[in-house]
């Protein structure tokens, strides 16, 4: 069963990790996907559907900025003929500087990229779909929003906002048939996360990344967009304003190991 | 349906109706071959038929689970029935009253703790080892979100579905090293014949507007989280507790 057929989707970020994973595996649910990233790579991921017999077009678009956004609804209106699906998952790591040498500028920039572009996309995304009463947004938060310890300090703090807004815009939205919710990954290897990654290859123990996940090990981009596809599919149309982890038990249980990556 | 389950061998307890009996259907439209439990062989029998006639390969099992010796030799029973391992687990049996705090009495708590807590329990003891042999496996928790925003007469109800949420969790942490992952489900109002029927129609319609999704779940709904859960879609999804309750939970009301 294609879960998918026939909607239309918006992935941000499409270029790479998360957000490419996500595009085609909707593609592979059916739907037609419109893949927005900031880099040439964006055009790759919509040949690779193409290559499965996916339908996808790809917009060259920073999603972080207001006209970007609201022009990426409406292309996607005028280009596949409607907008079903988004997926917001642009998002970018602060620094890990000691917190009390960290600049506002870091802050800025940090809730700017993750907190304020969800805001967006909920924006005028919403808009079409309150109005066509129906569609499913999915947020991408973070497991860093939940517990201390597992990213930047600023990051886990914009991606927190990003769960608030995830059940604020699903009650805001009540009665309009428009579901709001959020993945939180873990460790995931991404563009995000390479050097952490990197690092440890470089040490010699990129064996243990994740070891300090219940599942002893990081996750794969394809988890996350399993989860996002569920989400954006009929198969969740009771979960609404929900922020969803999938990070190998990170989150959900007690921390009994630290491991310097 | 995609078959996400294929060939893999799935217990449901209290499988004989409501969400139990769609986690059934679901599965079975997966591809699993099904195990359902239930403790009454009378309701059971019709169901396992129904099942059977929709196509799906599925055997019933009348036990307690409140009883872990009847557990035990159920699940073994259970793998040289299908001939192999059980790969997922539904723990949704549940025996429930909902009464003031003044009226709880020890037969009544010690039943729903029998059946709710201690049921899960033993389910899971006996469910690892076999996942364990076949590389790993899923186990899905039914919980609910009274574990977290409990209703009127539950403190025995929430303390209950708190008690799942607390054994999913502590479950998933020890069972991750055999590749078995614990999740639980937190359904919100679900539109199923028992559940109206503790209402009058003033209090479903105040429910109901209380929901941004503006109605009570089917137990379909529930079905499809837990189809995602025992599959390989969620991977990498361990220990998590997920509301399906149509947003009812998100506001301050």
């Amino acid at each position: 069963m294609k879960r998918l057929e026939g909607r239309r989707a918006i992935v941000t970020g499409g270029g790479s990790g998360i957000g490419r994973h996500s595009a085609i595996r909707f593609a592979r649910e059916g739907a037609s996907v419109l893949v927005v990233g900031r880099a040439a790579n964006t055009e790759e991921t919509v040949d690779l559907i193409r290559a499965e017999g996916g339908s996808a077009l790809a917009m060259v678009a920073d999603a972080s900025i207001e006209a970007n956004v609201e022009a990426m609804v409406r292309r996607c209106i005028a280009d596949l003929g409607g907008l079903e699906v988004l997926f917001a998952n642009i998002g970018a790591t602060g620094t890990n500087t000691p917190l009390l040498e960290q600049t506002v500028e870091e802050w800025v920039e940090v809730y700017r990229i993750n907190t304020i572009s969800s805001f967006l996309a909920i924006k005028y995304a919403g808009r079409h779909m309150t109005a066509q009463r129906r569609g499913s947004i999915i947020l991408n938060s973070s497991a860093a929003s939940l517990r201390a310890n597992a990213g930047a300090i600023s990051y886990s703090a914009a991606k927190a906002a990003v769960n608030s807004l995830t059940q604020c815009a699903a009650n805001a939205f009540a009665g309009t048939g428009v579901r709001v919710n959020a993945v939180l990954p873990g460790l995931i290897e991404t563009q995000l996360t390479r050097k952490v990654f990197e690092d440890a290859r470089a040490r010699g123990v990129e064996s243990k990344i994740g070891h300090v996940t219940p599942l002893k090990r990081a996750g794969r981009p394809e988890e996350i967009a399993a989860l996002a596809a569920f989400l954006a599919s009929d198969d969740a149309s009771y979960i609404d304003g929900q922020c969803i982890a999938a990070d190998g038990g990170v989150s959900s249980t007690h921390p009994y190991g630290r491991i310097a990556l | 349906m995609s078959g996400r389950l294929k060939d893999r061998v799935c217990v449901v307890t209290g499988a004989a109706r409501g969400i139990g009996l769609a986690i059934a259907e679901r599965f079975g439209g997966e591809g699993a071959r099904l195990a359902c439990v239930d403790v009454s062989a009378r309701r059971l029998e019709p169901a396992v038929a129904a099942l059977s006639a929709e196509g799906f390969e599925a055997r019933g099992y009348a036990v307690d689970v409140g009883r872990r010796d009847d557990v035990r030799a159920m699940f073994g029973r259970i793998e040289s029935d299908f001939a192999a391992p059980v790969a997922a687990l539904v723990n949704n049996a549940v025996w429930a009253r909902f009464q003031p705090l003044a009226e709880i009495d020890v037969e009544t708590l010690g039943r729903m703790f029998a059946v709710g807590v201690d049921g899960l329990i033993w389910t899971m003891q006996a469910a690892a080892p076999q996942m364990e042999r076949r590389g790993g496996g899923s186990i899905v928790n039914l919980s609910s979100v009274s574990a977290f925003y409990p209703a009127k007469d539950s403190v025995a109800y929430s303390a209950l579905k708190a008690g799942v949420v607390g054994l999913t969790r502590a479950a998933a942490m020890e069972l991750s090293g055999k590749k078995i992952r614990v999740n639980a489900i937190a359904p919100g109002m679900i539109g199923t014949p028992a559940s109206i029927a503790q209402f009058d129609e003033a209090t479903i319609h105040a429910r109901q507007a209380q929901m941004p999704l503006g109605r009570f779940g089917e137990p379909e709904e529930i079905a499809a989280l837990a189809a995602f859960l025992a599959s390989d879609d969620a991977s990498y999804v361990q220990g998590a507790v997920i509301a399906a309750d149509g947003g009812w939970t998100v506001a301050a009301k």
